[in-house]
């Protein structure tokens, strides 16, 4: 996408975005509601789609029954053509990523995320840099001096090509002035094991996906991509919690916050009063006990942006990403 | 009358035709090395190169089949039979949706049998339906498609 | 031992009633979304899972995971019955489940699969029971060259088997790897042989490409076999379930190894549908009775069913070990854990020892209450066989595209269904083999995967895949069993040539 048609196309999508926040005339669903995970059973996207389904279901937040389907297919794509294809119906909820947007940016996917209409950004996934248990590197610092010595020789594992994590490989690439060898896998679970096997040197995980790991002595966090350093919860190891791990500005590595969103949308041409009533769901299920306790066991951060605010970080974030991918090539259009 | 070398000129064809379009649809990815690796279409431009190769070598091949035949008329009737109900039937689904189509399909199939009372035919074709839904739509919350006519009807 | 004492503790947990109450209701639904095509375990357990929150995590599990033997054991009836895999791994049951089923003995054929795979899945649990550490560890040896060289063993053991025209067995197989590659490509990120068809983006899901080939090719084929089936024993019969569970330890030799290779594949990436494909090529090959695989033979059925399950079960240790699921369903399960407060990955077996210890005796208790149910059914389900065609082929049909629509609610996967359907009456005409295609189709991205990642860690070099002794022994042993078949060909070649068309065998 060019950079400018994008940032028009999303200024057409603030205003009406701004639109859709005021209560206009209620809409309410008569028909059951689908909930659209953009990732196969079992991952992030998958598990806040289900748990929003329980929390709208035990608070009744709606009487229409909820049903969560799969469409992972193709890293999300399967699940936002589909709801590019279903313009005008408000029963599909798509859960996403900022792969909605990222995607379309590198590969020849048949959507662009102005074919849907944002509802809200819910939560924050973390990320840090993972190196395995018994390296001997103390620091992001120590490990970075050796990648910079042997330039391409240290291997940086990630879930899938040219998304998030390889982004941030990259921005850590030119922050540090290093070259990794960047191994894609299936997901981030796949990665932490190929860590703890010694097959690859380091990774970006989500504090989810590798919690058990680092329980287990398997592998540990160096740093993380956050402006200030992570709450304070209970200790993960014997020793340790999230909170003492050193975020990476003060350890040196200057890349001082990199999160992934967690995005909800609706199809495209749906009214403003549709979009409305989906927001105010969304709010209401982040106000329950349920929803807290969600945040707290995935160690993400709860946010909520929607309509001017959800546009505003989504132009921010296409214009960082634009840039990493026009230098690495990765443009297809 | 279908004789085995027709049958297999057109598999060979056919398979031929895909691997071409594979192995042409392949070099978009690019089918050498970069810095990313293996580049994505060079597995898949090898592979249509195979089938392509391979289907020309059984089209050749299919030229010292007997020409003995392989579907007789009766085979070719018994077959449409099947065949040509069951596209109907797939056809129908957008249109009529799952359920209608499910049970007119039933009913098409049924009561051209003799040995089927209109009555047991009526009774197929209504219950098939109703176990679908009742497993897929109800108990296990999975939607089958309602087609333009359930919207119309608002279902 | 101290193994053995935790698991004593386990069946304290396990068996109790309400405990095996979960299990004959989570063994019994199993089963229904086992038979039905297009419903899964992941279906089921997703289902039950908002079901499960209220629950002690153990009696969840135990819910859950009894879901996953019912449907285990389910997948394989509409296989056997007619034709239609409703899981991967039990593809290669219908080689010689169908053709028994169709000769009259539908009871032999459920009766000797359920057995055998039961027996499997006791091996897979017995290993996990002494063997759950090493196994873990054993799992973290394999990097991107290890897995390929995984497949590759899959792919050599099948392929090399013969009965087939080379050059139509060659077309089948790499037809099989450009629709496993169809989709976006994980090492590149790029959109790969959509062909402009935009919804192919989602590639094409195995399910889909089975019933076509398998479920509706097989009904063409039938319309003009003029489906003459064997008169089925019309008295449901109990003695013939016992009478063929008393024969099965004949195939003992074939047993143990099939549960071998299950374990072993089980453990490594392999999974249980290459685990199924391998232990059927293998018992082939060794069988004394080999000309007779492909036609009805018992042991055609005892390998794969024993291997699937074996597999299936060895696969529930990773989940739980290392936190990477092995199958839709696991992944569902971990998801589960994690909403019950629990962190799949090496501390469970030592924070969770009731919850660990209660799931693996459940497993044992579970899988007995399994085979029970499943066998009681038995004369049930092959009572399906004596419905007239006119009226079974429009519900197979039905079934179908039911079955391909709600893999992912998509209409072209009904189109798509029936289009393979035209593919596998031809290729069946025209002795083309199948299970080469369906096997390249579940594990050939997979494949490609591997070796890409591997070239990646390696700068291009292929010296990765001699880089150590596991990776090695691996590579040599494929090519041995790739090239052992060609080798002993060159020398029949001498003697007259064998005809390639009337081999019936898959």
């Amino acid at each position: 996408m060019r950079l400018a048609t994008g940032i028009a196309i999303l200024a057409l999508g603030a205003t009406l975005g701004s639109i859709a926040t005021p209560a206009l005339a209620e809409w309410h669903p008569t028909k059951p509601i689908e909930f659209v995970a953009t990732a196969g059973p079992g991952g992030g996207t998958d598990n806040l789609a289900r748990t929003i389904q329980s929390i709208i279901t035990k608070h009744k937040l709606t009487d229409q029954p909820v049903i969560v389907v799969n469409k992972g297919g193709g890293s999300g794509a399967e699940g936002y053509t589909y709801g590019k294809a279903l313009a005008g119906d408000p029963y599909k909820v798509i859960f996403g990523t900022s792969n909605a947007w990222q995607q379309p940016m590198v590969s020849k996917v048949a959507f662009k995320h102005t074919d849907l209409t944002p509802i809200a950004a819910l939560a924050q996934d973390e990320f840090l840099l993972w190196v395995k248990q018994d390296a001997p590197y103390k620091t992001v610092t120590d490990y970075l001096k050796a990648v910079a010595a042997k330039p391409g020789d240290f291997k940086m594992g990630g879930a899938q090509s040219k998304d998030t994590d390889e982004v941030l490989t990259r921005l850590i690439e030119k922050t540090a002035n290093v070259k990794f060898t960047y191994i894609p896998f299936k997901s981030g679970a796949e990665a932490a094991v190929q860590l703890a096997g010694g097959h690859i040197d380091s990774h970006v995980n989500n504090p989810s996906e590798s919690l058990g790991q680092w329980r287990g002595g398997t592998q540990r966090p160096l740093c993380a991509f956050t402006s200030e350093r992570l709450p304070k919860g209970p200790l993960i190891t014997a020793t340790e919690g999230w909170h003492d791990v050193p975020t990476c500005v003060e350890s040196g590595l200057n890349i001082p916050r990199f999160q992934q969103p967690r995005t909800v949308w609706l199809p495209g041409k749906v009214t403003p009063d549709q979009v409305a009533f989906y927001v105010a769901m969304m709010k209401k299920a982040q106000a329950t006990p349920e929803w807290k306790e969600y945040i707290e066991r995935t160690s993400q951060t709860e946010t909520f942006l929607a309509g001017p605010d959800f546009e505003k970080f989504m132009t921010e974030d296409i214009e960082r990403v634009h840039k990493i991918a026009a230098e690495q090539g990765w443009l297809v259009n | 009358m279908i004789s085995r070398r027709v049958l297999e000129i057109a598999t060979a064809v056919l398979t031929g035709t895909f691997g071409a379009t594979v192995a042409i649809s392949s070099l978009d990815n690019g089918i050498g090395w970069s810095t990313a690796g293996v580049e994505a279409g060079a597995f898949p431009f090898l592979v249509g190169l195979i089938i392509l190769l391979g289907s020309l070598y059984n089209l050749v091949r299919s030229r010292l089949d007997p020409p003995q035949v392989s579907i007789t008329r009766a085979d070719m009737r018994a077959l449409l039979a099947l065949f040509l109900p069951a596209a109907a039937f797939v056809a129908a689904i957008p249109l009529l949706g799952m359920y209608v189509a499910t049970a007119a399909y039933m009913l098409g199939v049924l009561a051209v049998r003799p040995a089927v009372s209109r009555l047991k035919a009526l009774v197929y074709a209504g219950v098939t339906p109703l176990l679908l839904y009742l497993v897929f739509e109800w108990a296990f919350q999975v939607s089958l498609p309602h087609g333009v006519l359930g919207e119309i009807l608002g279902f | 031992m101290e193994n053995v004492d935790a698991l004593m503790h386990g069946f304290g947990i396990a068996v109790t009633v309400p405990h095996l109450a979960l299990m004959v209701v989570g063994v019994l639904l199993g089963i229904l979304v086992g038979v039905l095509p297009g419903l899964g375990a992941p279906n089921g357990v997703s289902l039950l899972l908002p079901l499960t929150f209220g629950m002690q995590p153990v009696s969840a599990i135990i819910l859950l995971s009894s879901m996953y033997w019912g449907a285990l054991f389910g997948g394989s009836v509409t296989s056997i019955l007619f034709n239609i895999p409703g899981e991967p791994s039990s593809v290669a049951t219908t080689f010689d489940g169908y053709p028994m089923a169709r000769d009259g003995r539908p009871t032999t054929a459920l009766a000797t699969a359920f057995g055998s795979a039961a027996f499997g899945a006791l091996v897979g649990v017995v290993l996990i029971t002494f063997l759950a550490a090493w196994v873990a560890k054993a799992a973290l040896a394999f990097g991107p060259p290890e897995f390929f060289a995984v497949y590759f063993l899959a792919f050599a053991s099948f392929v090399g088997m013969g009965g087939y025209p080379p050059i139509k067995t060659l077309v089948s197989l790499s037809i099989g790897f450009a629709i496993a590659a169809i989709g976006i490509d994980t090492v590149s990120g790029a959109v790969r042989l959509t062909m402009g068809v935009d919804e192919l983006v989602k590639g094409v899901n195995f399910i889909v490409a089975v019933m076509g080939l398998f479920g509706i090719g097989e009904l063409l084929i039938a319309t003009e076999e003029s489906f003459q089936l064997k008169s089925v024993s019309s008295r449901v019969d109990w003695r013939e379930v016992v009478r063929t569970i008393a024969t099965l330890p004949r195939h003992g030799v074939a047993m143990l190894r099939s549960a071998a290779i299950g374990c072993w594949m089980g453990i490594t990436p392999g999974g249980p549908t290459a685990a199924s494909f391998m232990s059927y090529a293998i018992a082939k090959r060794l069988s004394r009775r080999s000309q007779a695989f492909g036609r009805g033979e018992p042991e055609g059925i005892v390998a794969p069913e024993t291997a699937d399950h074996a597999a299936g079960t060895s696969a529930l240790l990773p989940m739980l070990s290392l936190g990477i699921p092995g199958s839709a369903t696991a992944a569902v399960m971990m998801g589960g854990l994690m909403i019950w407060g629990l962190n799949p990955g090496p501390m469970l077996f030592i924070e969770q020892k009731d919850f660990v210890w209660g799931l693996i005796a459940s497993m044992y208790v579970g899988n007995i209450v399994a085979v029970v149910l499943v066998l009681a059914t038995v004369p049930v389900f092959a009572a399906l066989m004596r419905v007239p065609f006119y009226l079974i082929a429009p519900l197979i049909l039905i079934i179908c595209t039911v079955g391909a629509y709600s893999v992912s609610n998509s209409y072209l996967d009904v189109l798509l269904m029936l289009g393979f359907g035209v593919v596998g009456y031809l290729f069946k005409k025209l002795s083309y083999p199948l299970a080469p295609l369906v096997l390249a189709t579940v594990i050939g991205d997979k494949a490609e995967d591997a070796f890409r990642q591997s070239m990646l860690m390696s700068k291009g070099s292929l010296g990765i895949f001699v880089s150590n002794g596991l990776v090695g022994s691996l590579m040599a042993a494929g090519l041995i069993l790739l090239l052992l078949p060609l080798l002993l060909q060159l020398r029949r070649l001498r003697a007259p040539k064998p005809s390639f068309d009337q081999e019936p065998s898959p």
